[in-house]
């Protein structure tokens, strides 16, 4: 039986009162979507969303929370949670309709516990509010995602997110001392143990990661440090990509914690522009010019860089797009169709002129950042080691052009999604030993249809992440969806085969979903039990994370 | 009544690894291989009967409520290869039944580790390291054990196998191979672990230092924690225990004595000493004779023996509640020698250990009502007791069991309210 929004409606206002539950079509478009780049293809076509919720509701604690998941079970309608909507993969999409919570009205940061650094932090608080608080306190809580000023610390506690000082901080999963959660069957439960040793499974890593298919976490305690008394950050210089990894590798084993290491390919270093290289001439027809960006007062978070206008062509995407153009006009009057028909050409124009920049060698940016004493000596060891393994220090100039220009690069996305062209990353993560076989496979893979650039960040001793960014044409929406859901199968296939994980922060939504049982294979068995114990009638935003739906799928 | 279940796990494994336990409906199994553990599995689970696991480092078999339900008391003694080591990546396939000790034997000569845990924990096998939770298992350097997994394979309770896969971390769902870590066998059998190792350590550095008081060596050892400091070992002694062993150290009553050993590259390890060395300064306590330290580390590595008798009561508490938890036990057990240990950033652990006036370790109904004083206690002023969990999410669990393992074969006396 499928409720009728009206009633929905009543029903919640029951709840929460009438000024916050929305039923409004803007509001319920608004709400149909995240920041997946596909659902973009389709609204730059001007198409209208099929997906819609059926209400939009604004709880504002844990009890209306529970009464609204428990009306859903009674009326058999979906639920799904919403934070900032900044994820990429389409986990707030409503598939089968339902109501959207919205978080963002519990967002209360609780309090502090000196002794057990600690915090009790409501879900819906945004993050740049979260660390801006904790600054000022005088602590941090250490993730620094590109969206920190668009996303919710519940967003990230769902998908796993990992920063941009994660090296050191460790993901969001490595900062939980415990959550409370609304589970599917309307019940508040908490996972915060007695310290982490205690009898049975670990829940809250079992929570953790769930993208709103357990239920929602309506707040967290959270494990604080102190904020940093120093930061060091410093440029390096690679012969290669293989250089590259081998001087991080040998950095993460002997124990050192950089807070960040980014290792960048030959044409993420070239679009990068970092500091004020000569480049040759090959390089001087691509350079954007920018200029320098000071670095920023010392907080932890400079202040958000303003909205992209239609005219700004200085971030790394354009310049990747740039270039995706260029090559274009490069083959002389050629119909655009036929670039399409012979992607590998585009690659191999833009490979060329990459690769003459690129005698120059990769870009390396390492951050240290801590207690005083500590972070000066863990410092000196890395650069050390660094040098050790072959890496030429480059001064502090270009690791200060990246603190001061971290955030911008995510925020100018829609600017590059005019005229035909799409971007989108595929973040993926294996072990030092195979890393290099899964750099080759997914660029190898995705490098048929778009043009592709990688980093590798977020390393740990026993491997490393790495982050692709793929720009690609198509002439209309159709071609579009076609081309962009056959680069992510071949993409995802290929880390697969080498053994690699599908994601490493962005999580699973609706994008990765139909390649979950690749991933975990028989442990999906898991999964789907865990899914069967908390949210027993599947109203827990169905049809995600690569869980059947056949309640709704039926329909 | 377990005569044919017992011939058919014999023609699985062999009759030289099927034995009758006297007087019990049970029968102890050692597979030879992942694969006849998992028939051994499927076989018992269709028998109708239970699936018990044993070994070093499990808890004794709960069969209460088992009634004479038949059971397979299933060890993996035999599962003791090391199925990859990738140097590399610093990651070690282990079969279950390898023990943490053996382990760190093949891995020594190779300059590897398990990492810097309690000696005192590595006696137990990897599929009892993981498979258990118990305070302690944790490193100032490493974290808790469970962190070093980074992947596990386990038998459910249909004879199916599972391997979770292996990357650094990932956003693909919950970490699936903790629903088995910690679950004492209820969830799956683990048969191997993909785990995270370390370097050893290229210099050492012990230090020994006396406080005015348990207090300020508490507040010592957490002001340097906080620094990130991270000690491959830090216990502190108090006055009644340093007596009998650092008698030469002379503590005064409500002193206590510090003892520390810090490691890694040699800069970072001397860095660590630093700031534990200012952070007892800093609570008003004075560096004491280095051969302490050193006798300390040697009874941790066992090359001497630690005098007797054992501690024999434990509890944990977060760096909020440590104080008060160590002053509560310790007006509850006046005769007791207490140390603290096991720190990290989120609490430790104070070890008791209950003696007569005489020294003699207490026995029977005195041993007893003495633990129930200490539970009391320390349970009163916010410490946690060994075993203990918190069961809001038992309902959850149980469903979680229910549907993995319907006919209740996975160790049906664990993990459940008593
Ligand atoms: C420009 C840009 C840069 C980005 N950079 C990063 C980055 O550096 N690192 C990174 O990890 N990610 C990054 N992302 C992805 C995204 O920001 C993260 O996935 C983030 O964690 C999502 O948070 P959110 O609050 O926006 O969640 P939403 O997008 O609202 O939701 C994400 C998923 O979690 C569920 N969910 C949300 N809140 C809850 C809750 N309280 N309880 C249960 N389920 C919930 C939703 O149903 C959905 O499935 C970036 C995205 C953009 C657009």
């Amino acid at each position: 039986m499928v409720a009728d929004a009206d009633r929905v409606r009543r029903e919640l206002e029951g709840i929460v009162g009438p000024r916050r539950v929305s039923v409004r079509p803007g509001d319920l478009d608004t709400y149909a979507r995240d920041m997946w780049p596909r659902l973009l293809l389709a609204r730059r076509a001007g198409a209208t969303p099929t997906m819609l919720p059926t209400a939009v509701v604004w709880p504002e604690s844990v009890r209306e929370v529970a009464a609204i998941v428990r009306l859903a079970r009674n009326l058999g309608v979906p639920i799904i949670p919403y934070g900032g909507g900044s994820g990429v993969c389409g986990g707030v999409v409503p598939r089968f309709g339902g109501i959207t919570i919205d978080t963002k009205r519990m967002a209360a940061l609780r309090g502090i516990r000196a002794s057990d650094q600690v915090v009790d932090v409501e879900a819906g608080l945004s993050g740049e509010r979260f660390e801006r608080e904790l600054t000022r306190r005088g602590y941090t809580f250490g993730n620094f995602p590109s969206s920190i000023y668009c996303s919710t610390v519940g967003g990230w506690l769902a998908t796993r997110a990992a920063g941009q000082l994660s090296t050191k901080y460790g993901k969001v999963e490595d900062r939980v001392a415990g959550l409370t959660l609304v589970t599917g069957t309307g019940e508040v439960v908490d996972t915060d143990g007695p310290r982490r040793a205690i009898g049975g499974p670990d829940w809250t890593q079992l929570v953790l990661g769930s993208e709103g298919t357990l239920g929602i976490i309506t707040s967290a305690r959270l494990r604080l440090s102190p904020a940093p008394q120093l930061k060091v950050f410093r440029g390096f210089e690679v012969d290669n990509v293989a250089a590259g990894v081998e001087a991080l590798r040998r950095v993460l084993q002997r124990g050192l914690k950089p807070a960040v290491v980014r290792l960048y390919d030959e044409l993420d270093t070239f679009v990068n522009s970092f500091g004020h290289h000569h480049h040759d001439e090959a390089a001087a027809e691509f350079r954007h010019t920018h200029a320098p960006v000071p670095l920023p007062g010392e907080g932890a978070l400079p202040p958000l860089p303003p909205p992209p206008r239609a005219t700004d062509d200085d971030g790394p995407l354009e310049r990747l797009l740039g270039m995706v153009r260029k090559a274009r006009h490069g083959l002389r009057g050629d119909a655009f169709t036929a670039v399409l028909d012979r992607p590998r050409l585009i690659n191999r124009v833009v490979g060329t002129v990459a690769e003459k920049i690129a005698r120059k060698g990769c870009k390396l940016i390492i951050g240290l950042e801590g207690a005083r004493l500590r972070t000066e000596v863990e410092a000196a060891l890395t650069f050390a080691e660094l040098e050790r393994a072959g890496a030429r220090d480059q001064g502090e100039e270009p690791g200060r052009a990246w603190l001061a220009r971290r955030y911008a690069v995510s925020y100018k996305m829609s600017p590059v999604f005019r005229d035909g062209a799409f971007v989108d990353t595929m973040e993926v993560a294996t072990s030092w030993a195979t890393l290099l076989d899964l750099y080759h496979s997914v660029r190898t893979a995705l490098g048929k249809h778009a043009v592709v650039m990688a980093h590798f960040s977020h390393a740990y001793p026993e491997g490393c992440s790495i982050y692709f960014t793929f720009a690609a044409h198509a002439p209309d929406r159709g071609a579009s969806e076609r081309l962009y859901d056959q680069i992510w199968k071949d993409g995802l296939e290929a880390a697969t085969r080498v053994g690699a994980t599908i994601s490493h922060h962005h999580g699973v939504g609706m994008l990765r979903a139909p390649y979950m049982a690749g991933e975990h294979r028989e442990a999906m068995a898991i999964l789907t039990a865990l899914k069967h114990s908390f949210d027993p009638d599947d109203i827990m935003n169905p049809g995600k994370l690569g869980l059947a739906a056949r309640r709704w799928e039926a329909r | 009544m377990t005569v044919e279940l017992a011939s058919a796990l014999a023609a699985v494994v062999g009759a030289d690894h099927v034995r009758t336990i006297y007087g019990q409906p049970a029968l102890a199994v050692t597979p030879g291989s992942p694969t006849e553990l998992a028939d051994v599995v499927r076989i018992t689970a269709d028998a109708g009967a239970a699936v018990v696991p044993v070994g070093a480092g499990f808890r004794a078999a709960r069969v209460r409520g088992l009634g004479d339900r038949r059971r397979v008391h299933l060890s993996s003694e035999r599962l003791d290869q090391v199925v990859q080591l990738d140097e590399t990546s610093m990651l070690c396939h282990a079969q279950a039944g390898l023990t943490g000790a053996a382990l760190e034997k093949i891995l020594a000569p190779r300059g590897l580790s398990l990492g810097d845990y309690p000696p005192g924990i590595l006696s137990s096998s990897i599929g009892g390291l993981i498979g258990v939770r118990t305070p302690g298992k944790s490193s100032a350097r490493h974290g808790f054990f469970e962190e070093a997994v980074a992947g596990v394979s386990a038998v459910l309770a249909d004879g199916r196998t599972i391997h979770t896969r292996v990357a650094p971390r990932r956003s693909t769902g919950p970490d699936l191979a903790r629903a088995l870590c910690g679950s004492e066998g209820t969830i799956g059998y683990i048969t191997a672990a993909v785990l995270r190792l370390h370097r050893r350590p290229e210099a050492r550095l012990l230090a020994a230092y006396r406080l005015p008081s348990v207090d300020a060596a508490i507040a010592a050892a957490f002001l340097a924690l906080r620094e990130e400091c991270a000690p491959a070992g830090l216990r502190i002694v108090d006055a009644s225990e340093a007596r009998l062993h650092f008698p030469e150290a002379g503590l005064a009553d409500g002193q206590a004595l510090l003892v520390a050993c810090t490691a890694g590259p040699t800069d970072l390890a001397a860095c660590d000493r630093d700031l534990i060395a200012s952070a007892v300064a800093a609570e008003g306590g004075a560096a004491a004779d280095l051969g302490l330290a050193e006798r300390w580390w040697r009874r941790r590595l066992g090359t001497e023996p630690t005098p007797e008798p054992a501690p024999s009561f434990q509890a944990s508490a977060g760096p909020g509640q440590l104080v008060a938890a160590y002053h509560a036990i310790r007006r509850a057990l006046p005769a007791a020698r207490l140390h603290v240990s096991r720190f990290d950033l989120d609490g430790a652990v104070v070890f008791a250990t209950l003696v007569d006036e005489h020294g003699d370790a207490l026995e029977g109904d005195a041993l007893t009502a003495t633990v129930a004083r200490a539970e009391a206690a320390a349970t009163a002023a916010g410490a946690w007791l060994l075993g203990a969990r918190p069961t809001a999410l038992d309902p959850y669990l149980k469903a979680l069991r229910a549907q993995l393992d319907p006919r209740g074969v996975m160790n049906p006396g664990a993990l459940t309210e008593s």
